[in-house]
């Protein structure tokens, strides 16, 4: 699988709410791996595909969730669907 | 603000330049391997640079991973030494398979003085 | 003292390097056809040049990242792609003009027929890039380009209504038709804030291993620099409006440009202005093919730069030749340069916003700048001049079709 398939995958509950898309993926990095921690999701608006609103940048513009990778059931290349718990920290 | 240790991979890896360890520039992150999505242990196994990745990059992408030659590189994760603007990594160009088409076309160019 | 000398050197590069053809032909067009009335316009431009060029000099410093690298990163690659494909349009048509003005030029100096000195004027551009350090490229055109600094004299010398003078800095409405004046103030501030000359510019900071302890130096030679080279706008534009406006002449050729200077000098006039156009056009031409050859590398991730020297970086050698020899070709199809450049620069400021975005958002991003990132000032002033820049964008083909360019 690759990182681009990811990207914009729609997120959805395993209720079905949906959550929004995937802006981006956090990773932790070790000496020699580069481990996935989580899911940025948030609107699928204009401006957050072009890291508006992203931690690094200055320009805070919306804020928008971490959901780790834990919380996920299964995922793939159109969509992700994460438990119901996760839904509760938006 | 991120940790050195932390970082979002389309906004901090994906399509940055490629730096070897002679500080030459080979290439950008056209993509990225991710395995382990199914067993619940996702992880970047790879870097991949080149023409026929472009393919997963849109309508654009498509159009030009059409009209441009050249190979695909695969170049495994453990070959990163350190990312800042750039991901620099720990052997050259040469070794990873990177700047090929800069390789190629050297011939057409230093045949002229001064090159 | 040395520091004094180099920042001098330095900002009088930038002077003369201020000018392309597209100022020129705005410029005096203007002039012609408005009098004094776009004045402020001028000064907008160069505050949003300086403005913009402060920010990716610092972002090109600091992150030893040059502006094109941004536009695919933050905007992906599919964006990346079109506004790679529509630069290097642009850079073409520029490109293209600049060599036909440089024929031009030398055709008035010397005589010589205009289809041999497109040849010979490529050759020598060719060379100049070839053997030349990358220093020493900016140092002899920006010299040689304040030649122009004769406009200034002249304008002075042909004692036009100061109160009229005046009245041109402050944006006022027109009795004359304002689809007209619109589509000037559009071609003024896309002449002024031509994306290829940011994307050398920074490539250039990188180029010339500028680090953030240079950044005070950057600093004032966007300031000083460019607002000095901004005077050189002015003077053309005064004079185009105290000797052609007048006379309802319309100047549609390099040669009635020229004229601005002879009038009230005489032949060492003419001489300065023809030395000074082909200099600050000649400069321009380099700059743009180098811009064109830049953004084609840094969009795939090649290996770029003079100071690599060509067998370093072949693709990028390659990019430049390659780009300079299709400009030759549609030059010598017979288009007129002016023409060409009027279609550049509205086709340029319709990309202004692909341009200065990343710019703006690159500056804004920690990961990147550091402690450098943009302070409220820089981010205030920033997006006001983004602001001025996307109804420019939004309104330059409109207004060109409508006018005719500028024809009414």
């Amino acid at each position: 699988m690759r990182l681009t398939d990811l990207l914009d995958a729609r997120v959805t509950t395993e209720s079905g709410h949906v959550l929004g898309r995937v802006h981006d993926l956090r990773a932790e990095r070790t000496p020699r791996t580069l481990k996935i921690t989580g899911l940025v999701v948030g609107p699928s608006g204009f401006l957050e595909r072009f890291g508006i609103g992203a931690p690094e940048s200055g320009a805070r513009i919306r804020t928008r969730d971490v959901v780790p990778w834990s919380a996920v059931i299964r995922a793939d290349s159109r969509t992700i669907v994460v438990r119901d718990e996760a839904r509760k920290r938006q | 603000m991120s940790s050195a240790q932390e970082l979002d991979l389309g906004l901090g890896l994906l399509d940055h330049q490629l730096v070897d360890c002679e500080g030459r520039r080979c290439g950008n992150v056209d993509d990225l391997e991710v395995v382990g999505v199914r067993d619940g242990q996702p992880r970047v196994a790879a870097i991949l640079v080149g023409p026929p990745v472009w393919k997963g990059r849109g309508w654009f992408g498509r159009l030009a991973a059409f009209i441009t030659p050249g190979g695909a590189v695969r170049v495994p994760w453990e070959e990163v030494e350190r990312i800042d603007g750039a991901v620099h990594l720990r052997r050259t160009a040469r070794e990873l398979r990177l700047g090929r088409g800069d390789d190629r076309a050297r011939k057409w160019v230093e045949w002229i003085p001064g090159s | 003292m040395r520091k004094i000398f180099q920042i001098a050197l330095g900002i009088l590069a930038a002077i003369g390097g201020f000018v392309d053809i597209g100022d020129l032909v705005f410029n005096v067009e203007a002039g012609a056809t408005l009098g004094y009335q776009l004045l402020w316009v001028v000064v907008v431009g160069v505050n949003s040049i300086i403005v913009y060029s402060e920010m990716c000099g610092r972002v090109a410093a600091v992150s030893k990242r040059p502006v094109f690298d941004a536009i695919r990163e933050r905007l992906g690659f599919g964006v990346g792609f079109g506004a790679l494909v529509a630069s290097q349009i642009v850079n073409l048509m520029t490109l293209a003009a600049e060599v036909g003005g440089v024929a031009l030029a030398l055709e008035l100096l010397s005589g010589l027929p205009y289809r041999v000195l497109i040849l010979l004027g490529v050759a020598a551009l060719a060379v100049v890039i070839w053997v030349t350090p990358f220093e020493w490229i900016e140092r002899i055109f920006g010299y040689g380009g304040l030649a122009l600094l004769v406009f200034v004299v002249g304008a002075i010398k042909l004692h036009p209504d100061w109160g009229d003078v005046a009245t041109g800095f402050a944006p006022h409405g027109t009795s004359s038709d304002k689809l007209v004046y619109a589509y000037f103030a559009v071609g003024l501030l896309g002449a002024a804030m031509t994306p290829y000359e940011v994307y050398f510019y920074s490539s250039g900071v990188v180029e010339e291993g500028w680090t953030p302890k240079d950044l005070g130096l950057n600093r004032t030679n966007a300031i000083i620099g460019y607002s000095l080279g901004g005077t050189l706008s002015l003077a053309l534009m005064i004079s185009a409006a105290a000797l052609f406006l007048p006379l309802g002449v319309e100047p549609q050729f390099i040669g009635t440009v020229a004229l601005g200077a002879q009038v009230p000098l005489g032949t060492i006039g003419l001489l300065l202005a023809l030395v000074g156009i082909l200099f600050a056009v000649g400069g321009a031409a380099i700059d743009t093919c180098f811009s064109g050859a830049y953004n084609v590398a840094q969009f795939f991730g090649w290996e770029w730069g003079k100071e690599r020297r060509p067998s370093g970086a072949p693709r990028f050698t390659l990019a430049w030749i390659v780009l300079l020899f299709l400009a030759l070709l549609v030059i010598m199809t017979g288009v007129d340069p002016v023409l060409v450049t009027e279609y550049a620069v509205i086709f340029s400021v319709v990309a202004l916003p692909l341009t200065y975005i990343p710019i703006l958002l690159v500056a804004n991003d920690r990961a990147y700048m550091g402690q450098y990132v943009n302070g409220r000032v820089a981010n205030a002033l920033g997006l006001f001049y983004l602001v001025v820049i996307l109804i420019v964008a939004v309104t330059a083909i409109p207004l060109m079709i409508l006018t005719h360019q500028g024809q009414g």
